[in-house]
């Protein structure tokens, strides 16, 4: 099931699938937003685990790649992963 | 005679480049600008072996498209003046994402040396890495290095010299899928014979990720080799399901990961850091905003108490200095414009800049270099985005609060010049340290601390409703926030000695002139007797809108200058300092509020026309004026109503 990064719960992992575009103002935007992500790691396959979570609608923070990083819920909105389900009891 | 060389440090951000910069360059450095941009250019001289070597340090990037103006440079630089060696700075505690620039560096063509960097940290997470597997696997020369310690520095310099020395650096290149691989060779041979500046495989590349500015300069040589890369681009995009550039920059991480994956050894550590405990609890989300007003309060507190006490002493002693001046010019015209105009501007300006602007910046880059500030743009995102900036933006806001220049200037940490405009603006709005002096010394002395506070509230939210209207108003796309959160640790000492004196000296030249001069002016004005038809003319506005004294108008005149002018002045021309017996409440309130709102001072105009252009500081500061005398009418008005005691 694929759901935007900002429904994910501290502690859970996902797989990117896609990136939605940014705005609706043409490509140049979209590029932009996508190229930033991407070239920060977010790339589609990749796997990312949400390590914190600012309260009020704020950023997020995840762990990918090895190195962590923060942000925006608008971005985390609009990064589509299917989420990693635990498969055995811990 | 000595040899020249040129060696360029390249890197992510924070990950000790500009420790590994200030270790090979002492003192020897200065900060400027790379011409006709703001963005910082370090550089510095180092003599090794008989050559004199310069020593540039590049901005701090993961990337070389051009999003920002920081990766458009720093490509430009390694392209096209092509230094005789770059220095890859690689964080090994983040070993794949610092691999991702590296790859680039090599598709660039760069000469290359790997200084990998943060040994000891990447080794405290349980991180082992083989730098000689990742030297044969690159083809390139991995010098491992703790540059906080000052550990490899002199063999990273040595392996530099060699290797520059040998002239023949060749890193492997990296290969893609054979789909891609196809077209990228395909698109070079067309490239190659049209001759571009940039080597014709990396021009490829960039053409198909979409890069705008490669494609913008390939158009104007050739734009059968645009539409030709255009197919190319779908057919990438039908074979993946992505689109091309997504699958360039997917296939380049999985690179950058499979190479990682080869040369480090991860043994889990159990037992969470002092670093990684003090992370949890400084973006708590509950803890976390306490700490940081307790943080932040302590540290403006210590500010203003330090700046106060050394400012007193500096000013007295240096005015102890006017009789032994006046003794040897005589009184007259001629001393006063020499006194009065420029060694009190002189004087001004030094009892400002060194008690609060130095420990600002100092406490300031300690903060950023242990990580902190990372952490208070994290939590403070969320407001920030009410006004169209992300969480960065608030550190520049901060800035303000010490003084309107350096805050400026802060907002170069904005990714686009959108965000660095409008964060100039909202940072222009908030009171500096002279401006509380103000607020305190009147409104807070003779009214009521509560009316102070009062009036910082209704700052704040005119600052915010401001800003909301300026992003509404403003073209383009607000960016969100996305930030590398790195480990706390501690501050390298000297790094942060150097970039608080550099901070000082941007300072001093952007400042100085302007606070001099203008006090000159001031000083003729008043000199040639103008003050009283300046003052008469002013009271249309202070007087019927305002509701002010005279005299006050002047004195606001005199807080272009320097905020805390507008107090000095006004018990100069009204001759007591005791204001409550001859202002009213409502006189003072008004007072306080224009002199928070109305143009930033001058120093602050001139950082502004340094950084926005002449139009936009000129509009930025016409419109500061109107809006505080409008806002100070309505609020004279308003107050009138109220008993104040």
């Amino acid at each position: 099931m694929e759901i935007p990064l900002s429904a994910l719960k501290k502690g859970e992992s996902g797989i990117i699938t896609s990136i939605l575009s940014a705005s609706r103002r043409g490509r140049g935007g979209s590029w932009g937003f996508k190229k930033r992500l991407m070239d920060m790691g977010l790339t589609p396959g990749t796997e990312i685990t949400v390590t914190k979570i600012a309260p009020f609608g704020g950023p997020i923070e995840i762990c990918v790649r090895g190195s962590r990083l923060a942000l925006g819920r608008g971005m985390a909105e609009r990064i589509l992963v299917r989420i990693k389900r635990e498969w055995l009891r811990s | 005679m000595v040899k020249k060389l040129t060696i360029a440090l390249a890197g992510n951000a924070n990950v000790g480049k500009s420790v590994i910069f200030n270790q090979l360059t002492g003192l020897h450095q200065h900060i400027g600008n790379w011409p006709g941009k703001t963005v910082e250019k370090a550089e510095g001289t180092l003599h090794f072996r008989g050559y004199e070597i310069d020593v540039i340090d590049l901005p701090g990037i993961y990337s070389l498209s051009t999003f920002s103006l920081e990766e458009l440079i720093s490509r430009e630089y390694i392209a096209l003046e092509r230094p005789d060696l770059v220095i890859n700075v690689v964080d090994a505690s983040v070993l794949e994402r610092n691999l991702f620039f590296t790859l680039q560096l090599i598709e660039l063509g760069a000469p290359m040396v790997i200084a990998l960097n943060q040994v000891d940290v990447a080794e405290r997470k349980g991180i082992k890495v083989d730098h000689e597997k990742l030297s044969r696997l690159l083809g390139v020369p991995v010098v491992p290095t703790i540059a906080i310690r000052g550990l490899g520095i002199y063999r990273l310099l040595e392996v530099a010299v060699e290797t520059i020395e040998k002239g023949e650096v060749r890193p492997r290149q990296i290969l893609y899928g054979r789909e891609v691989e196809e077209r990228i060779e395909k698109l070079a041979r067309l490239v190659a014979k049209v001759g571009f500046k940039y080597p014709a495989r990396w021009t490829a590349i960039k053409l198909l990720e979409g890069d705008r500015e490669v494609e913008e300069a390939i158009r104007k040589l050739d734009p059968t080799i645009i539409s030709i890369k255009e197919k190319l681009a779908r057919e990438i995009e039908e074979i993946h399901g992505h689109p091309c550039s997504t699958v360039i920059t997917s296939e380049r991480y999985e690179v950058a990961n499979r190479i990682a994956e080869e040369v480090q050894q991860i043994t889990p550590i159990a037992k969470p850091s002092l670093s990684q405990r003090l992370d949890a609890l400084t973006s708590h989300r509950l803890l976390g905003y306490p700490i940081m007003v307790v943080t932040l309060l302590a540290i403006f507190y210590s500010i203003f108490a330090f700046g106060d006490y050394v400012s007193t002493v500096l000013s007295d002693f240096l005015y102890g200095f006017e009789p032994l001046f006046k003794s040897v010019l005589g009184e007259g015209l001629l001393e006063e414009l020499i006194w009065g105009g420029i060694i009190e501007g002189l004087i001004s300006g030094v009892t400002i800049a060194l008690p609060y602007i130095v420990p600002f910046y100092f406490l300031l880059y300690m903060l950023e270099d242990s990580g902190y500030l990372s952490r208070i743009a994290f939590l403070m995102d969320v407001v920030m985005h009410k006004i169209g900036l992300h969480g960065k933006a608030f550190i520049p806001v901060m800035l303000a609060y010490g003084c309107n220049v350096p805050a400026c200037l802060g907002c170069r940490i904005m990714e686009t010049e959108r965000e660095r405009l409008l964060a100039g603006f909202v940072v222009t709005l908030i009171p500096c340290a002279a401006t509380t002096v103000v607020i305190l010394g009147l409104v807070g002395k003779f009214v009521g601390i509560e009316w102070a506070l009062l009036l910082y509230v209704v700052d704040l939210a005119i600052v915010f409703a401001l800003g909301r209207a300026a992003f509404k108003s403003l073209p383009g796309e607000p960016i969100g926030l996305l930030m590398e959160m790195h480990d706390y640790k501690l501050p390298h000492m000297k790094t942060v000695v150097n970039q608080t004196w550099f901070r000082l000296s941007e300072f001093i030249k952007i400042a100085f002139p302007f606070i001099v001069l203008s006090s000159l002016v001031i000083k003729s004005i008043e000199l040639v007797g103008l003050l009283e038809p300046v003052s008469t003319f002013l009271s249309l506005v202070t007087v019927n809108w305002l509701g002010l004294r005279p005299e006050m108008g002047v004195s606001l005149v005199f807080g272009i200058l320097r905020k805390e002018l507008t107090l000095i002045m006004l018990a100069t021309l009204l001759k007591t300092t005791d204001f409550g017996s001859v202002l009213t409440p409502v006189q003072m309130m008004v007072f306080a509020l224009v002199t928070m709102l109305y143009i930033p001072c001058i120093a602050t105009i001139a950082a502004c026309v340094k950084e926005f252009g002449f139009k936009k500081a000129f509009f930025i500061t016409v419109f500061e004026i109107a809006f505080a005398i409008l806002a100070g009418g309505v609020a004279f008005r308003l107050l009138s109503l109220l008993n104040i005691p």
